[in-house]
């Protein structure tokens, strides 16, 4: 039998939930409640734990986390102060944070007063019949409470009665961690990274672009505090994939705006991601501690610990910068005149393009893009040069970018289906250029850094050596699988959807061969 | 599933003391446990305050998978179910003896609740009967709690003997001392004369103990509430002896 998971939208009245019980059973409920507690709710930026049904609180050194999925209460000790699933000592709610997420923080999202009560339903020889827990949560003057009962094997009827009279006065059926949200009146962050885009097929393109470039300039500013707070590297991650939208939308939308206003944006915010480079970098390096660690000898891991101090320190440095300029005046009046650009009264010229249907405009650009990677791809061999390799990322890249911001006018679940079917390859492709990356920021420090270092140079330097050949090695093994996942994408059926989906009149000339 | 039986062909050697307590211990090192009370006294579902199956006769626990299922109601503990004893079971032998391959019946019907257990203690009757023979096939070990008397001995070694004529394996028996009072001298004598026959005998004994006397009162495993009692954590060793050689992990 399933467990009765509810939210009771006021406090709990004890008394009247004995009454409700049916006489004849002979009832009675042992009931255990906790001292009053203030407590912390929290969850992710992103608001992960409310969209997998989750309640957590922190109260003093304790946590506590309601699934409203399938009615379980589990709870650990916890420090007061933490931030990352990681942080915490092992236990259960360690656990389901790490399968919610290791990189995001969870941060407090209201203060709220919380008890805690546990019910036994007895039967006449003190037996227990149905188990429930009830978890009071108050707010300003507002008072709800969400708990669950929990089935004892061979009890069916205690559970039902139990249900009955907590339906009686008046709990309700609750999967939904928003609703408890909206009756406490707790405010809501409703963030994506993937804002959905109401895009019309029959607009002209530029009016789509500017909705699209809209939506990501948004997304990317709804981050700044917390990149500026440094709550955890997701906002920055973030941040910087909302811009880089921003510009593969004025690349891949060729003649929408005009050359010049074109380039100039592109520009424009090619600097403002710019200066959040190396931080990214360091993020990235930081993230991967670990793996790097099991990646080299232990001879090697002394030099690999100093370095690893010395890019925690970097970071400090680089974050504290573009906290700066973030927060600085200069930025916010640049990407204020930024955003004005990309709102409905957008003062800028409508390119040559600009005024063509937006259906029409994405059957090309998909088309023809695609019909660029499959060029470059099917060209492939064990000797194929690495720079086309990359040539093929950036393509497939703007594929997917492309397919994506034009979602909405496509069937939802075909143009997923290829999205998907291209994942595998990117993902490939994406390793491949990471581990290249990767090598590079290490020869810079290779080649410029060492003198920070002084005395231990050394060791920095071969740990450096010995990491390089194993990013090496690894890229080396992702440039041989490219092949074949370029192979697996493109079967008949992925020809055939792209065929069906994207063919036009205008598109058949170009990419007609391509497509058989 | 570890189907492990408790049994002795004499009363009154603390036989469901041991079931309950034993379940107790398993279910609390997280092993989802099934207490299945054979005896039709009952007791072990007295101590834990589960009433009588009415619904579940004697042909159902065989026969009907679902009635048989049905009639499994979960302890006051984590990990912990009962299936408690009705009082048509003494009719079990008459029953048993009119069905086909009657001796390999019990197996078939615990099959219906292999899923969904880790454990499954039988708590016996204390007769050699065609149950208990049921019993002696089916499970994968079966503890004999035996106190260091004459009489209790003597039980024990035609139990023995019994299995040794009717070819069942003899090593599945795991005796051990129950009720000892190491104040008696013929406790200790037994205990050393029966150690050199009886290599199998479990290292651990349960002491006679007032504490688990008191079961009947507090209605509950000894361990709920003299956790600090020698003879309630002898259990727990015991437990530990038993889960190492029936290979429970």
């Amino acid at each position: 039998m399933e467990p009765f998971t509810y939210f009771l939208p006021s406090a709990l009245n004890q008394k009247r939930l004995l009454k409700k019980l049916p006489s004849a059973a002979q009832y009675r409920i042992s009931f255990e409640t906790s001292e009053k507690w203030q407590g912390l709710l929290l969850d992710t930026f992103d608001e992960k734990m409310l969209h997998a049904g989750k309640l957590l609180f922190q109260v003093e050194e304790r946590l506590l986390c309601l699934d409203l999925q399938n009615g379980q209460l589990i709870e650990q000790l916890s420090p007061e102060k933490w931030s990352f699933a990681g942080d915490l000592p092992d236990g259960p709610v360690k656990d389901l944070l790490n399968q919610i997420s290791t990189l995001r923080a969870f941060l407090p999202m209201a203060e709220v007063g919380l008890s805690l009560l546990h019910g036994l339903l007895l039967d006449e020889e003190e037996k227990t019949r149905a188990r429930f827990y009830h978890l009071s949560i108050e707010r300003g003057r507002k008072s709800a409470g969400v708990g669950s009962t929990q089935y004892l094997r061979g009890y069916d009827q205690a559970q039902v009665d139990l249900r009955r009279s907590l339906e009686k006065i008046g709990a309700v059926s609750c999967q939904d961690v928003g609703q408890v949200y909206d009756f406490l009146k707790i405010k809501r962050e409703k963030y994506t990274s993937k804002p959905t885009l109401l895009l019309h097929p029959d607009a002209p393109v530029k009016e789509n672009a500017i909705i699209i470039i809209n939506a990501f300039m948004k997304t990317a500013r709804r981050n700044e505090s917390g990149v500026v707070a440094d709550y955890d590297t997701e906002f920055l991650h973030d941040y910087r994939v909302s811009l880089r939208k921003v510009r593969s939308v004025l690349s891949l939308f060729k003649g929408v705006f005009s050359a010049e206003d074109t380039t100039r944006l592109k520009q424009d915010f090619a600097s403002l991601m710019q200066k959040t480079n190396t931080l990214r970098d360091l993020d990235v390096y930081l993230l991967n501690k670990e793996q790097y660690f099991e990646l080299v000898p232990a001879t090697t891991h002394e030099g690999l610990n100093i370095l690893f101090a010395y890019f925690a320190g970097e970071r400090k440095k680089e974050q504290s910068l573009v906290g700066k300029v973030i927060q600085s005046k200069i930025y916010l009046k640049e990407i204020g005149r930024l955003e004005k650009l990309f709102t409905k009264s957008s003062a800028l010229p409508v390119g040559q393009r600009g005024e063509e249907n937006s259906l029409a405009f994405a059957c090309t650009s998909v088309l023809k893009r695609y019909g660029k990677v499959c060029k470059i791809a099917r060209d492939i061999d064990e000797n194929t040069e690495d720079s086309v390799i990359h040539q093929l990322r950036i393509n497939c890249k703007k594929l997917r970018y492309l397919m994506e911001f034009f979602t909405p006018l496509f069937p939802e679940n075909e143009i997923n289906t290829l999205i998907k079917a291209l994942k595998l390859l990117q993902d490939n492709l994406g390793n491949f250029n990471d581990y290249s990356v990767q090598q590079r920021f290490l020869k810079q420090v290779l080649s410029e850094k060492m003198p920070r270092f002084g005395g231990v140079e050394l060791k920095v330097a071969e740990s450096v050596g010995a990491l390089t050949a194993m990013l090496h090695r690894l890229q080396q093994k992702e440039r041989r699988q490219v092949m074949k996942n370029f192979a697996l994408f493109d079967n008949l059926d992925t020809r055939a959807t792209f065929a069906k989906l994207f063919h036009t009149e205008e598109s058949v000339d170009e990419n007609n061969s391509l497509l058989q | 599933m570890k189907i492990i039986a408790c049994y002795s062909n004499k009363g009154g050697v603390g036989k469901t003391a041991t079931s309950v307590n034993l379940a107790y211990a398993s279910a609390m090192k997280g092993r989802s446990t099934l207490l299945c009370d054979l005896d039709p006294q009952g007791a072990s579902g007295f101590y834990f305050r589960v009433k009588p199956s009415k619904k579940l006769q004697n042909k159902a626990f065989f026969k009907d998978v679902k009635g048989f299922l049905e009639a499994i109601r979960a302890s006051d503990f984590d990990n912990l179910d009962l299936l408690p004893a009705n009082l048509t079971y003494r009719d079990f032998d008459i029953f048993l003896s009119r069905m086909k391959n009657s001796r390999s019946r019990l197996k078939k019907a615990l099959r219906e609740v292999n899923s969904d257990y880790d454990v499954v203690i039988l708590d016996c009757p204390p007769n050699i009967s065609l149950l208990s023979e049921n019993v002696f096939k089916t499970a994968d070990k079966i503890v004999v709690p035996v106190i260091p008397t004459t009489l209790s001995v003597r039980t024990f070694e035609q139990l023995n003997d019994f299995f040794k004529e009717n070819d069942y394996q003899r090593k599945k028996l795991m005796p051990f001392f129950s009720m000892v009072q190491k104040s008696k001298k013929l406790h200790n004598e037994t205990m050393i004369a029966l150690r050199k026959n009886y290599k199998s005998l479990l290292k651990n004994y349960i002491p006679f103990s007032s504490e688990i006397e008191k079961m009947g009162i507090h209605r509950a495993p000894v361990l709920t509430y003299a956790g600090k009692d020698f003879a309630a954590n002898a259990y727990g060793k015991i437990w530990n002896e038993i889960e190492a050689q029936a290979k429970i992990t």
